[in-house]
């Protein structure tokens, strides 16, 4: 996968350089700054942006702000956006768009490699993935509206799954569930936060989207 | 030393010269303000009597600042009232005005008695130093003998000369005692009084607070950078390089190789630790507020509490560091309490900036009964009160809690 990356942090920038070659990546470009994030995802045109929220030259969001103007150019385009916190704010940003093909994880993630990698490839292939952390926020906040509260403890553990990019078969293994009950419970999900059919990627992130939204 | 005795004694000639007409001043600006007192014109012809007063204690001022070589500021308050009937009295109020009043009072019988003897003992010491030069032409017959010798010959006038110079320094004293004293007792009358010294003191008191509570909040702002670029960045590092020993470990090494599950408790204990550190910043200074100001990180707080908030703010301007996290720290308390306690099924927070107070206002229609003595509740006020604001709880038993605070916030 041909890979660029925004860490102003040189240990963080080398870190992630070293664990993606080392897992048969390119890293066609390494920068420190947001507005040099725009021109090399321009440039090379890669199959995902690895990008952190804080950059130069405000640190403040930077990163987010130029992975949502690169998005606003290009739809589609993959950013999976690394932070060391996680807000929901920023991840409704992120899905606001309705495209998939982002990801929103703390830095912390990628040491967990295997997952990290998997997180990576969703991305790149167009699948939205929510760091645990955000899915947690949002359990955090009890029955807040009709169509999340409406849900069963069951219906909400697998949509926090579908909220991490889980694909069905994956979302099978971890809940020790059969293929068609895991699709019988993402159609009342959906149904009961009242999102129109269309094609299935999309749905899905609107019902995390839905979801982070309330 | 010569330029110094001349100015005290100016000081003194000077003194004795104003002092009639200030008591003139002060006896017109007495009588007429005192016959006009009842009347409706009182407080106006007061405000202008005062306002020519001043001028005259200012003239003082300058004089006593001049010779005592310091400033000597004026203590008056600034002027308050929208309309000469209420400038009128409060200058009547003030003490100042009096003061300046009883110096000019004073100055006459001051200025005579420090003044008289000053230049009639200094004028007479010059007199007698210059004596060869001006004795010839004034005839003096019929002097005792010693005097006589003393005013009639050439070598008398000089011992004469020789009398003054010895003479010089003591009056040079005199005059200089006798002006300073003048002069400090104009300060203690005309400088500052004790209570515009309090309010100066103050003034500079919370000025100097305010700086100090900036300069946390700076500081705390740059811990919270620290630790991301620093500690937080570099235990990412760690796990990662861990994360690849690992992927080495499995691919090269023995199948169930112990060494692996040292591997993954020591990538669990630095997830542990970070997530540590994530609590610790988002206490000390929440991340948010720096990337997206104080509506931002509100909107944020409602939307991750565990009920419906709605936050209706205006627009907020620039705000200073450390009363945004005043603001912040207070909604998110009076968040966490209404969830916690109150049974409440919605939370409205209002947020608005007039001029330079920004307020406060969390509302719930909840059970009410909380207890404004509790420690987050102080811990708030506290640190409200170190921003010159206030904060109070209103929680009467069957509701409504409500929470307000006001903030200065003057860039």
């Amino acid at each position: 996968m041909r890979i660029v990356i925004a860490e102003d942090l040189l240990l963080l920038r080398d870190g992630l350089i070293r664990i993606l070659t080392d897992t048969g990546h390119t890293v066609v470009a390494a920068v420190d700054n947001a507005p040099d994030l725009e021109s090399a995802v321009r440039e090379h045109r890669p199959d995902l942006s690895i990008v952190d929220v804080r950059l130069p030259p405000g640190f403040r969001d930077e990163g987010l702000r130029a992975a949502l103007s690169v998005r606003g150019r290009e739809p589609r385009t993959p950013i999976l956006i690394l932070s060391q916190y996680v807000e929901r704010t920023y991840a409704a940003e992120l899905l606001a768009d309705g495209n998939g093909a982002v990801g929103y994880l703390l830095k912390d993630r990628v040491t967990a490699l295997d997952e990290f990698l998997d997180a990576i490839e969703r991305v790149a292939g167009g699948g939205t993935v929510m760091d645990p952390e955000v899915v947690r926020q949002l359990f955090a906040r009890n029955n807040r509206d009709q169509g999340v509260s409406a849900l069963t403890p069951r219906e909400r553990e697998v949509l926090a799954l579908v909220a991490q990019g889980l694909s069905n078969s994956a979302i099978c293994t971890e809940l020790v569930l059969a293929p068609p009950s895991v699709e019988k419970h993402i159609t009342n999900i959906l149904t009961k936060l009242e999102l129109p059919p269309a094609d299935d990627t999309h749905r899905r992130v609107r019902a995390v989207l839905a979801y982070l939204n309330h | 030393m010569i330029v110094r005795a001349a100015r005290e004694l100016a000081y003194l000639l000077a003194g004795v010269l104003i002092g009639p007409a200030t008591f003139l001043w002060a006896l017109i600006t007495t009588l007429a303000s005192g016959l006009l007192s009842v009347t409706y014109l009182g407080p106006p012809v007061f405000l202008v009597l005062t306002w020519v007063t001043r001028r005259l204690a200012g003239l003082e001022r300058w004089r006593a600042g001049a010779l005592l070589g310091r400033p000597v500021p004026a203590p008056y308050e600034p002027a308050s009232g929208a309309n000469p009937w209420a400038r009128g009295r409060t200058l009547t109020r003030e003490p100042a005005t009096w003061r300046d009043l009883t110096w000019l009072v004073l100055m006459f019988p001051l200025g005579l008695a420090t003044g008289i003897p000053g230049v009639v003992v200094a004028v007479v010491d010059l007199g007698t130093i210059l004596a060869p030069l001006w004795l010839w032409a004034v005839p003096n017959p019929h002097l005792p003998p010693v005097v006589d010798t003393l005013f009639n010959t050439v070598p008398g006038r000089f011992a004469l000369t020789l009398l003054g110079v010895l003479l010089a320094l003591p009056v040079r004293w005199l005059v200089g005692t006798l002006a300073r004293t003048q002069a400090e007792l104009a300060v203690k009358l005309l400088g500052q009084g004790p209570r515009q010294r309090l309010a100066d003191r103050a003034t500079e008191l919370a000025v100097t607070r305010r700086r100090v509570v900036d300069a946390q909040a700076a500081e705390l702002q740059r811990i919270e950078r620290d630790l991301h670029d620093g500690a937080q960045a570099r235990i990412v590092a760690a796990g990662m390089t861990l994360a690849l020993a690992e992927r080495k470990l499995r691919a090269t090494g023995p199948q169930g190789d112990p060494a692996r599950d040292d591997l993954l408790t020591a990538r669990r204990q630095l997830d542990e630790a970070l997530a540590e550190l994530r609590r610790l910043v988002r206490g000390i200074y929440p991340p948010i507020l720096t990337d997206r100001g104080l509506v931002a990180a509100l909107g944020a707080l409602a939307g991750d509490a565990s009920l419906p908030v709605v936050v209706r703010a205006g627009d907020l301007g620039e705000l200073a560091p450390a009363v945004q996290a005043a603001a912040y720290f207070v909604v998110a308390e009076a968040l966490a309490n209404t969830a916690k306690h109150a049974t409440a099924d919605e939370c409205v927070v209002d947020v608005v900036r007039r001029e330079d107070v920004l307020s406060l206002e969390v509302r719930d229609d909840g059970r009410g009964g909380a207890d404004p003595s509790g420690s987050g509740l102080t811990g708030l006020r506290r640190r409200v009160e170190a921003l010159d604001g206030r904060m109070e709880v209103t929680s009467p038993p069957g509701g409504p809690t409500v929470v307000r605070a006001e903030l200065p916030c003057a860039s």
